[in-house]
């Protein structure tokens, strides 16, 4: 099983995860990231994968 | 001195990144440049350009290889962004009180004040905006083709297509009042011209026009945050003066200096995004017949076009200790220019990184800036402002060709157009 980890020291709430993957990433209107599926589906996961690469700081990781 | 770019091409000896002239040349051969210094100095040192009344620094390094750029770009605690991040020569302390903003700032003031502003910036704050967006770019568009047939058939693609619609949303978003927004582009274009002197009327002083920049555009935003603190509106100005983060507010003088990096950082670069893409599609028209008859190519053919044009070809930063990257050492001070229009061509990232393809996936791009905490807020804003408006192009002015030479802005650090001579040829 896949799973999202999020090191929130170092999200800055930017979005660009949300924007790749919406079905599992959403920031809110407080500017805090919630992962909405954090066991992400198979579908999913390369979405994910595209995700965690695009981060701006790097704050993803996946661990399988 | 000018540089002779065949020996340049040739020789790392014989470049000189310093030079204006330089800055410029046509893209093709200015990435020529950039190809070899790539290969053959990745690390290629430079003089500082020469700054009337301001004293030469120690020079800098240009980094061109992406592998090199990211590595520094995502260390910021080694590789800083406070001692200038916009300017090879450090900010002179008086004008680092407006344009010392947040992209020249490192932790922990850099994290407290982007969290606050990122509340305004998320991708379901950009749903909401992109009507607008629509709104305003439909506009801009039939007013340019009113100019054209009101006039001989020309237009400037600068000026009635790719300027307004940058401004006029990053206005809508501050809730700028109509009667103020041509003084905010005048003001705007002094304070991104990079000292080009055509585009500073008082041209014996630019530091002293660029700081009067800076004031007024901070008199305009102060006026504005007063105004909203006492009657709340549906805008980002309203936002920024209500939000707080762990207890603490912006002050009037934050939200001035944010608003003057929204105006810089938001316009002159998504407007160069659009004059370059316009000028991109007419030199590669079978890539602007694939892009029209396919919506779907919306995504790629934004990130390409940022990735093809660069519209800020650097960031500066400054080392904050002695170390070695990847077989280069460095001092404590050392500056390193993240050449981003060079790292974008890298060969080792991108397959054939020479050739214009609007379906270019992966296409992981350093455009919006790497990896690290500063990556370019408006990212989201700026690609759907992009997409908005080629798609607009496409169905309301398919007649639109480039009838002349581009005339370029001579600033290293904006690769842009002041005017782009556009013909529209009338429906057919
Ligand atoms: C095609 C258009 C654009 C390009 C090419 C672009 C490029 C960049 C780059 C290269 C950076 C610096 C990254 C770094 O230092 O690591 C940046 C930062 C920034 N951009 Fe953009 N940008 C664009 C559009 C916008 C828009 C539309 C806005 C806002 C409305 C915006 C707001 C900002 C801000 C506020 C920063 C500073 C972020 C920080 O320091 O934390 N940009 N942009
Ligand atoms: S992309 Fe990274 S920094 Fe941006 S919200 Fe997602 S996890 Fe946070």
């Amino acid at each position: 099983m896949t799973r999202v980890v999020v090191d929130r020291e170092l999200c800055v709430g930017s979005g660009s995860c949300e924007m790749l993957a919406p079905d599992v990433f959403e920031v809110d209107d407080e500017g805090v990231l919630a992962v909405l599926e954090p066991e992400p589906w198979d579908d999913d996961v390369p979405a994910v994968r595209d995700a965690v690469q695009a981060c701006p700081t790097r704050a993803l990781t996946l661990v399988d | 001195m000018t540089v002779d770019l065949d020996a340049a091409a040739l020789d790392p000896d014989a470049v000189d990144l310093s030079d204006r002239e330089f800055w410029v040349r046509p893209p093709a051969e200015r990435h020529r440049v950039f190809d070899l210094l790539r290969r053959e100095r990745p690390f290629a040192f430079f003089e500082e350009p020469v700054i009337p009344m301001l004293e030469p620094g120690p020079g800098y390094h240009a980094v061109t290889r992406y592998a090199d750029l990211d590595a520094i770009s995502s260390q910021p605690s080694i590789f800083c962004s406070g001692k200038g991040a916009v300017s090879i020569i450090d900010i002179p302390a008086d004008l680092h009180e407006f344009y010392g903003s947040l992209i020249s700032m490192d932790d922990p003031r850099h994290a407290k004040i982007r969290r606050i502003v990122s509340k305004t910036f998320t991708p379901r704050m950009l749903e909401r905006l992109v009507g607008s967006v629509r709104e305003i770019v439909d506009d801009v568009l039939a007013t340019a083709r009113r100019t054209a047939a009101e006039g001989d058939g020309t237009i400037d693609v600068v000026a009635d297509i790719a300027a307004p619609i940058p401004l006029r949303v990053i206005c809508d978003l501050m809730g700028v009042p109509d009667e103020d927004r041509a003084m905010v582009l005048a003001m705007s274009n002094i304070v991104l011209s990079g000292g080009d002197p055509e585009l500073i009327e008082n041209r014996d002083d630019p530091l002293a026009a660029f700081l009067e920049a800076g004031m007024t555009l901070a008199g305009i935003m102060e006026r504005l945050a007063a105004e909203r603190l006492e009657r709340p509106r549906e805008d980002l100005t309203t936002a920024l003066v209500t939000t707080e983060v762990d207890g603490e507010r912006l002050s009037s003088q934050e939200i001035a200096s944010f608003f003057i990096l929204l105006l810089v950082a938001g316009n002159e670069t998504t407007r160069n995004a659009i004059s370059q893409g316009v000028l991109a599609l007419s030199e590669h028209p079978e890539q602007r017949a694939r892009w029209m008859a396919d919506p779907s190519l919306d995504r790629t053919a934004v990130e390409e076009i940022v990735r093809w044009t660069s519209p800020i070809t650097w960031m500066r930063r400054t080392a904050t200790q002695d170390g070695e990257l990847n077989g280069h050492r460095y001092r404590e001070g050392d500056k390193f220019l993240l050449v981003y229009a060079a790292a974008n061509r890298d060969l080792e990232v991108f397959a054939d990184p020479h050739v214009f393809d609007l379906g270019r996936d992966p296409n992981p791009h350093v455009g919006f800036g790497a990896h690290g905490p500063h990556f370019c807020l408006g990212a989201h804003l700026a690609r759907r402002e992009i997409a908005v408006t080629f798609r607009a192009l496409f169905d309301q002015l398919p007649d639109l060709e480039v009838a002349g030479e581009p005339d370029r802005l001579r600033s290293s650090f904006v690769n842009g157009l002041k005017r782009l001579p556009g013909r529209l040829t009338g429906p057919r």
